[in-house]
């Protein structure tokens, strides 16, 4: 079907974003890579009158790093450009495998990580390693600037806590101490250019004699909302864990998980994936944080 | 005569740089002035009768041009069975019910796309629900509600095979098996949707540009349905995006198409949606097959008993055919003493199977390569060496089929087991390897004539020109694999002149010779090649004798065409330049210019093809056993096609079908719900696998000379398309231990086999 008729902005600073979402408030949406949103509107589910676009926003597609203060993801990044952002790859290696594997060249190319999460997909790929690592999203409107833990941000399928008139500046990631292992791993059909059915990610660190001080992990595709798993991350820590405490609480997982049965898996397969999938990332992230990476 | 040096080269395809820059022209790149967009009103359910349609408001919509129902149209049915009347079951618009979700039940035609779009939404149709039928057991079971009334039990066609003593065969076996196998439909997925722009001229007449890889037969069958006489509809094509099967038939938007051009004066476009061909278009049967079979005890193959029943869906379409060809396929490997084959042909409220790639072979050969396979090792028998005691070999007869006349699969079979390290890799087990092998028989076109043609099956028109190059006119339809270049390539080695001195018309029915039954069953390259041989032989008749008086020559000389040359092949210095000697028989002419046909249509070769391709694949996985996902690593393959005219597109052939057999066996699925609606419409869920999938290959051809061949040449499209499914079964049992009796493969299958899900 043809594109309904809508208007597109270009604002050149956040300030003017923000004018334009609360002048159009009744039917408006940003558009920055469109991979999403423009499917939605081809289908007719979604036909807004107003687009204001986030790409000639001045500063906001940039990747900064700092020791201690850790990563700041712009609004506006690319998937591709976090993927191959040496820091990523370095500190955040979860993180920079969903962002070079997730989709297509193409819409990494065009997508943002910021909108990945914004769509709220169950699967979206960029969501359980960002909750692995403890990301925050720093939210703006025009009356100011909020931050919200990525763990709070889901509620739904395709729903966040986000307002409208409220927009994603920026993703906030902790930095990863020392003794830190973390990886991200998902599965689908066909290698590449497929959507996760599972998707697994972990963040474990250690402290001198080997215990786990912090771990997280994080689902995709096996519940409404890409989910953390309190229950296996409190099995682990303090302990120093061994096969079978790692299958425990990979058990656990699966019972955080709420998976269904449709076409790309049954809820049966998710589960015994999530079950397998944990146990790899478990000791994958546990043999990363023991040898002395970070 | 030794072989021209053109045939056998790797020549890339001349319509290739203008694809791969975008410039090529493709149905939907057409307009012309005045153009109208055409859409269709689907079903929105498997089964129901039409109770009212009231298509009022829509055509009180400012813009919309006509629309239709089934009730305007003429009450033709179609199909391409044209010899069995009974067998045509399709109207373009459905009328009175609908038969499957996606059945078309009306057409407008608007000033542009968005308004017939609306004009779609104002048309009100009541359905009265009828029982719904998904599966061929459903369909045959007592009391089963009918989708065609005329159709007993649901069952549209029935293909019984017979030879030999079945009963005494089984009773002299040591051994015998008994299996059921299903197999799933996927879906052609070719590039380019179906697109057609038909234009009428002077009141009756209509031009129709439609992507099709059977123009002659939508010639006729359109003809038929809009009655006309053949003569007023002019089919023609651009470039067609693959079709695979997918495009043989008349359909319902060229109909309509030119239906409503015919109603408006105005030309009409119709253009499908990816969508639309997942949910609605043709696929590849989905089959239950039973089978059979008794060895002796040292592996001699000695009877088997196959029994298929075909979802055909709502319709026929090419289902008889495939009903047929499964039959046939069924037994073409190996040697047979006793076989016998019931096929049946079965309705369904799902969109209709079709042909597509291997016509019934895919599926035949998973169930029967997957069966040797078990035989070989409950037999204690290598799989390799259980197939080459049984295999068919030159000279052999298939009982009331034909007679082989070169057969290379045993020379495959050994070849394979080479390049593969068979021997070494099978002794050497690695946990999660596995090594699996399927083998491959296809035909070279089709000997029967169920669409009654009254002209040959193919034909070629030459024409020789006074500068040295020549034009070829032919009706055979290049949908991507490759006829424009190859056929061009067998002109230019009969006449000796350069390949790009040769201008190609084709597949226009107003003005290429008639006829050709179009691109499918592997016969253009051996049918349209003997066309262009004899047509070229008649050319070069008219040019010899140019040679003999110029140069008061001997009768006894043989005249040779090489080089841009004609001359004596005993002495080639005496001669004189292509173009000069065509202008030499050009005067000779009176003005007359140098023009000549030539035909072909296969004559005592039996019932079912004039050649037989043969060929052995093994394929190498290892499978992850904590996800249950498969991993092709490798696949071999030895074939025979004959003599390969062009190397590269044969090799291109074997990729595609490489591609292809890997999603049939592995991904693809058309998925659907208990109402009959097609849950993956796009290409995200309908999983064909992408380049990052393919497996390296290795290849080797093994050359046979097939007499009834030009140059030698037998198919090398479809045949390939068979083994990959069985081979990666094969190996994937041998990975894990689980044997895949219901395709496709997926890691929960595997998983669930381990024993790692309950």
């Amino acid at each position: 079907m043809a594109l309904p008729n809508f208007q597109v902005h270009q604002p050149k600073t956040v300030e003017e974003v923000l004018d334009l979402l609360g002048r159009h408030r009744s039917s408006v949406k940003l558009l920055c890579g469109g991979t999403d949103l423009l499917i939605k509107m081809r289908s007719g589910a979604q036909a807004p009158e107003h687009l204001v676009s986030l790409n000639r926003v001045a500063g906001l597609k940039t990747i900064s790093y700092a020791a201690g203060d850790g990563l700041v993801i712009g609004g506006a990044a690319r998937i591709s450009q976090v993927g191959k952002n040496p820091d990523v790859q370095r500190l955040y290696p979860g993180l920079a495998h969903a962002c070079s594997v997730m989709a297509t060249v193409q819409i990494r190319n065009m997508g943002t990580v910021a909108g990945n999460l914004v769509n709220a997909a169950p699967s979206a790929d960029t969501a359980a390693p960002l909750l692995a690592y403890g990301a925050s999203l720093v939210a703006v409107e025009r009356g100011g600037r909020r931050q919200i833990k990525l763990t709070d941000f889901f509620t739904g399928p395709g729903l966040t806590v986000l307002e409208p008139g409220e927009m994603v500046e920026a993703i906030r990631v902790p930095d990863p101490p020392p003794r830190t292992g973390s990886c991200y791993l998902r599965l689908s059909a066909r290698s590449k250019v497929d959507i996760a059915a599972v998707g697994v990610a972990g963040f474990i660190n250690l402290d001198l004699s080997g215990k786990v001080i912090r771990c997280r992990l994080a689902l995709g595709s096996v519940a409404p909302t890409p989910v953390r798993c309190p229950e296996a991350e409190a099995m682990l820590e303090g302990q120093d864990p061994g096969p079978e405490l790692i299958a425990r609480a990979a058990a656990a997982c699966v019972r955080t998980s709420r998976p269904i049965d449709d076409l790309r898996a049954t809820a049966s397969y998710r589960r015994a994936m999530v079950q397998e999938l944990a146990q790899r990332v478990l000791t994958q992230s546990l043999a990363m944080a023991r040898g002395g990476g970070s | 005569m030794k072989t021209p040096s053109i045939i056998g080269q790797s020549i890339p395809r001349l319509d290739g740089p203008a694809k791969v820059t975008g410039r090529a022209l493709y149905t939907n790149d057409l307009s012309l002035p005045g153009m109208l967009y055409g859409k269709l009103l689907r079903s929105p359910l498997a089964h129901a009768k039409i109770t009212r349609i009231d298509v009022s408001r829509a055509k009180a919509l400012p813009g919309v041009k006509d629309v239709i129902t089934g009730a305007d149209i003429p009450q033709v049915k179609y199909g391409n069975w044209r010899l069995v009347p009974q067998s045509q079951d399709e109207m373009a618009l459905a009328v009175d019910k609908v038969r499957f979700v996606g059945d078309e039940v009306a057409a407008v035609c608007a000033i542009d796309a968005d308004t017939a779009q609306r004009a779609l939404e104002l048309i009100e149709v009541e359905y009265e629900e009828l029982p719904v039928i998904l599966s061929v057991e459903e369909a045959t079971a007592e009391g089963a509600a009918l989708v065609h009334d005329e159709s007993e039990g649901n069952v549209s066609l029935v293909r019984k095979i017979d030879y030999g003593d079945l009963e005494a065969m089984f009773a002299k076996a040591d051994y015998i098996r008994e299996d059921t196998f299903k197999v799933h439909p996927v879906q052609h997925a070719y590039m380019e949707p179906c697109s057609c722009l038909a234009a009428s001229e002077e009141g009756d007449r209509v031009s129709l540009w439609t992507s099709t890889q059977t123009p002659y037969i939508v010639q006729c069958l359109l003809a038929s349905t809009l009655g006309l006489p053949e003569n007023n509809v002019r089919v023609m094509k651009v470039q067609v995006g693959g079709g695979f099967g997918g495009k043989m038939e008349l359909r319902p938007w060229e109909f309509c198409a030119s239906f409503m051009s015919l109603r408006t004066g105005r030309p009409v476009k119709f253009t499908l949606t990816r969508a639309d061909e997942l949910a609605f278009g043709r696929r590849r049967h989905a089959m239950s097959i039973y089978s059979k079979v008794g060895f002796s005890k040292d592996g001699k193959l000695l009877a088997k008993d196959f029994q298929v029943m075909l979802d055909g869906g709502a319709y026929n379409a090419m289902g008889p055919t495939a009903t047929f060809l499964c039959g046939t396929f069924g037994n073409m490997l190996y040697n047979y003493p006793a076989y016998r084959y019931f096929g049946r042909h079965v309705y369904t409220n799902k969109p209709p199977a079709s042909a597509m790639r291997g016509f019934g072979a895919p599926q035949a050969a998973f169930a029967a390569e997957t069966q040797m396979n078990m035989v070989a090792e409950e037999l204690g028998i290598d799989p390799i060496d259980l197939r080459l005691m049984n295999a068919m070999q030159t000279g052999d007869v298939i009982p009331d089929v034909a007679t082989i006349s070169s057969c290379g699969f045993k020379e495959s079979l050994e070849k394979v087991r080479q390049i593969s390290g068979w021997d070494e890799k099978r002794g050497n087990p690695k946990p999660g390897k596995g090594l699996g092998i399927g083998c491959f028989s296809f035909i070279s076109g089709g000997v029967f004539n169920w669409f009654n043609t009254k002209y040959n099956f193919s034909a070629a028109e030459v024409k020789v020109f006074e500068d040295g190059t020549a034009q070829l006119a032919t009706m055979a339809c290049d949908i991507g694999q490759g006829p424009d270049t190859v056929l061009r390539q067998i002109l230019a080695a009969e006449l000796g002149i350069p390949i790009d001195k040769i201008r190609l018309i084709s597949m226009d029915t107003a003005t290429t010779p008639k006829a050709d039954l179009g691109t499918w069953g592997s016969r253009v390259t051996l049918m349209n090649g003997n066309a262009i041989i004899e047509a070229a032989g008649k050319i070069k008749d008219m040019l010899r004798p140019v040679l003999f008086s110029e140069l008061d020559l001997n009768q006894i000389h043989d005249v040779a065409f090489e080089d841009e040359r004609v001359f004596v092949r005993a002495n080639p210095k005496k001669g004189m330049g292509f173009a000069e000697c065509v202008y030499k028989a050009l005067r000779g002419r009176e003005g007359e210019p140098l023009t000549a046909r030539g035909y072909y249509t296969p004559r005592n070769k039996g019932l079912v093809s004039p050649a037989f391709s043969f060929g052995a694949q093994v394929a190498e996985v290892e499978v992850d056993t904590g996800t249950g996902l498969i991993r092709v690593e490798k696949m071999y393959t030895a074939h025979d096609c004959g003599v390969p005219i062009n190397k590269m597109s044969v090799e291109g052939q074997l990729e595609g079908a490489i591609q292809m057999g890997l999603g049939y066996a592995l991904m693809e699925n058309l998925i659907m719900d208990d109402k009959g609606r097609t849950l993956n419409t796009t290409f995200l869920d309908y999983k064909m696998p992408t380049a990052e999938d393919m497996p390296p290959g290795e290849s080797a051809d093994v050359i046979t000379y097939e007499p009834e061949g030009p140059y030698g040449a037998k198919e090398a499209g479809e045949g390939l398309a068979i083994p990959t499914a069985p081979a990666i079964t094969h190996a994937v049992h041998q990975a894990t231990g689980y044997r895949c009796m219901e395709t496709p493969i997926t890691p929960e299958k595997v998983l669930r086999a381990l024993g790692k899900i309950k």
